[in-house]
């Protein structure tokens, strides 16, 4: 574009350009396709387009994965905001406090304990029972996928152990029974690809299954 | 009086002062909130997406939720805060020991402390 | 929520239609598949038009979590991720005008890029290429603040005229005279720059 002024020689406006860009309409379209200065002027918004496009792209890949920590913190505090769930009362020292766990970090802590064992995932957790009153009996279903390759049994066993223990430690709850389906097996993990924003299947690649971030 | 206090608000000139010496007063008891072993975070007191619903204003006032909000009616001062808690101690005993370290700053004052866990572990 | 990879992994080859409707009906696994998927798009555009990541990634949660509440009068559920981005781009202007009001910190567009990560990783890229990008966003950051507004909606999140002027708080006619002179003088200063 190698005016200075934003009217071509020709008396059209690169303004009136611009809107044709996102709208296809012009005044006079058959001076367009015939007039150089417009079709140099066009050429030019759409070459900026295009760089646009590679900005876009740019800042896309420079905002990560959406399976990164960022996104994955936002997905915490989320599900804190979210899905509470249940308000489970805790004892406390004087009558006129009220303490309690919400449902949802009991499901949490339940999810992180399954996620933390090596080759294993947590998917669907459930507390079964009056959570609301002291003293009932609970229990609890937790759906986990393992990788294939690992011992499905004994990360069963494991798991039970781990989140018996864990409860007793972090809940009140009473605890009748921890119920714990296989309900995937998973393929090994596969290097990462490259993620394309803009086509949904190939969008977020997949969690590896391995790779814990709890500590 | 039934007026939710938030910490940082700006008290208003009222006959009694009160709200002036709430606002500070919940932001003394974040501190001590936060100072309990085992409390990792503290989260707004009031849920999230009710802020976000009041979008509208926190726009005009670009005031930050409030973590620990303060009702005084008169007789008793309810105090109610939400956290975090890691898995080092056992998370009841951390919510009891947040309960009893608010209401000891308070005291002789009396007050009715609501806990809630919201999360356990890092 | 169960955002676990196992639950991902499935949802992963779901399309945005399906997963918006189960989200729609609380199945929070659905909610976040999306979430996963348009994130990086959504963060990049906040921060294109917030000015930094931190601020950016306030803008995605409060977006998430609107998003979340208001679900349900999404009545084309495979305009999801457009649906996403208006919601973006009106949050990160309540974002800009919420800082603008609690403190003066000047002009926003200075701050751009301050926090800008390392650029491609891939040593592949084309230095030319890199580097007109840069040219770019050095432009960019040049253009008086409502003029670049109008052009990140446009470019980055492809709204129409109108979609902006209600984001903007506008008249369309207002988007698209701005949207052109930020477009002329980009085109200007990438012109010189080639």
């Amino acid at each position: 574009m190698n005016t200075t002024s934003d009217t071509l020689e020709c008396g059209h406006s690169l303004a009136e350009l611009s809107a044709y860009l996102d709208t296809g309409q012009i005044a006079d379209p058959v001076h367009l396709e015939t007039c150089p200065e417009c079709q140099a002027g066009l050429a030019s918004l759409r070459h900026l387009s295009e760089l646009g496009r590679e900005l876009l792209s740019s800042d896309v890949a420079d905002a990560g994965s959406g399976t990164d920590d960022w996104m994955q913190s936002i997905l915490d505090n989320l599900r804190l905001e979210l899905r509470p769930g249940r308000s489970i009362p805790l004892q406390s020292g004087n009558p006129n406090d009220t303490l309690w766990e919400t449902e949802g970090s009991i499901s949490a802590l339940i999810r992180s304990v399954a996620d933390a064992l090596p080759g294993t995932a947590a998917g669907k957790c459930r507390l079964h029972g009056d959570v609301a009153t002291p003293g009932a009996g609970i229990t609890v279903d937790v759906e986990i996928a393992v990788v294939y390759g690992h011992p499905m049994e004994e990360r069963a066993a494991t798991l039970r152990q781990e989140l018996a223990e864990t409860l007793a430690l972090h809940t009140e709850l009473t605890i009748q029974a921890i119920n714990i389906t296989v309900t995937d097996v998973l393929e090994p993990p596969k290097p990462a690809s490259p993620a394309d924003p803009t086509t949904p299947a190939d969008a977020t690649t997949p969690a590896d299954p391995m790779t814990k971030e709890q500590p | 009086m039934t007026e939710p206090l938030e910490v940082g608000d700006i008290a208003p000139a009222t006959a009694s002062g009160t709200w002036a010496e709430l606002g500070g007063l919940a932001e003394q008891l974040l501190g001590v909130v936060q100072s309990v072993d085992g409390v990792i975070a503290v989260y707004p007191a009031q849920p999230l997406w009710q802020s976000i619903a009041g979008a509208a204003l926190s726009v005009v006032t670009g005031d930050a939720p409030a973590l620990i909000t303060l009702t005084d009616d008169d007789e008793l001062l309810a105090v109610k805060t939400r956290i975090a808690v890691g898995t080092s101690r056992p998370a009841p005993a951390v919510a009891r020991e947040v309960a009893e370290a608010v209401r000891r700053h308070l005291l002789p004052r009396p007050a009715a402390v609501d806990v809630s866990v919201v999360k356990v572990g890092a | 929520m169960t955002g676990s990879p196992a639950a991902q992994h499935q949802l992963d080859l779901v399309p945005d239609a399906l997963l918006a409707g189960r989200a729609a009906d609380g199945d929070t696994a659905a909610f976040e598949a999306l979430a996963r998927r348009h994130g990086p798009l959504m963060r990049a555009t906040a921060r294109r038009l917030t000015g930094s990541l931190a601020d950016a990634d306030d803008v995605v949660q409060e977006t998430l979590v609107q998003a979340w509440k208001q679900l349900e009068s999404l009545r084309d559920p495979a305009a999801v991720k457009g649906w996403l981005l208006r919601i973006v781009g009106s949050r990160s202007i309540d974002h800009l005008r919420k800082r603008r009001n609690h403190a003066d910190l000047g002009d926003v567009e200075n701050t751009v890029d301050a926090t800008s990560p390392p650029k491609n990783k891939d040593p592949e890229t084309n230095a030319v290429n890199s580097s007109r990008i840069e040219a770019l966003k050095a432009a960019l950051a040049k253009l008086p603040e409502e003029q670049r507004r109008c052009w990140v909606l446009k470019e980055f999140n492809d709204q129409s005229y109108e979609e902006i002027a209600l984001t903007l708080n506008i008249s369309p006619a207002s988007v698209r005279g701005r949207l052109a002179r930020a477009r002329i003088t980009l085109a200007r200063t990438m012109e010189e720059w080639r």
